[in-house]
């Protein structure tokens, strides 16, 4: 569900030059399955161990990170893309 | 006092890695991962100086999460 949203909106998000990567613990087999079936044309990232996520914070969580790899908007819950936007549009090109 | 002041900075240099465990927040560098992907192995430092990162974490595949 929420990846699949962002694939509806991945234009909005590459044409303000960002980046959108989905990262769960999910092995890449799996992703590759799961992506194939929704039609992701965005990456899905191998969190093993959740290794990745014990350095961010826990549960459903998004975060935009700049250019300059700066944490600039942090979001709970099932992200909202126009908070998201907007906030991308407010960075330094 | 000197003493003290060794002391002080000593604790200040143990408590340090403790305070950075704190999750990062906006403002914060992003703390850099590489892992693999379905597009082969991703660098976050990478896409410094090139692009935005919206980074999701979500709980798994096949779910409605």
């Amino acid at each position: 569900m929420e990846m699949q949203a962002f694939q509806a909106d991945l234009s909005r998000f590459e044409s303000l030059n960002a980046q959108v990567l989905g990262v769960s613990p999910d092995n890449v087999e799996t992703h590759t399955k799961f992506s194939a079936s929704l039609g992701l044309r965005f990456p899905l990232v191998t969190d093993k161990d959740g290794a990745i996520q014990k350095r961010y914070a826990p549960g459903r969580i998004t975060y935009l990170i700049d250019a300059d790899g700066i944490i600039r908007f942090v979001q709970k819950g099932m992200p909202k893309h126009e908070d998201f936007l907007r906030e991308l549009g407010k960075l330094k090109k | 006092m000197m003493k003290n002041l060794l002391l002080s900075a000593a604790a200040l240099l143990i408590a340090a890695p403790t305070s950075s465990a704190e999750p990062p927040k906006a403002g914060d560098p992003a703390p850099l991962f590489e892992a693999p992907s379905t597009d082969g192995t991703i660098r976050l430092a990478d896409y410094r100086g090139r692009k935005a990162v919206v980074l999701a974490f979500y709980y798994a595949d096949f779910t409605s999460g």
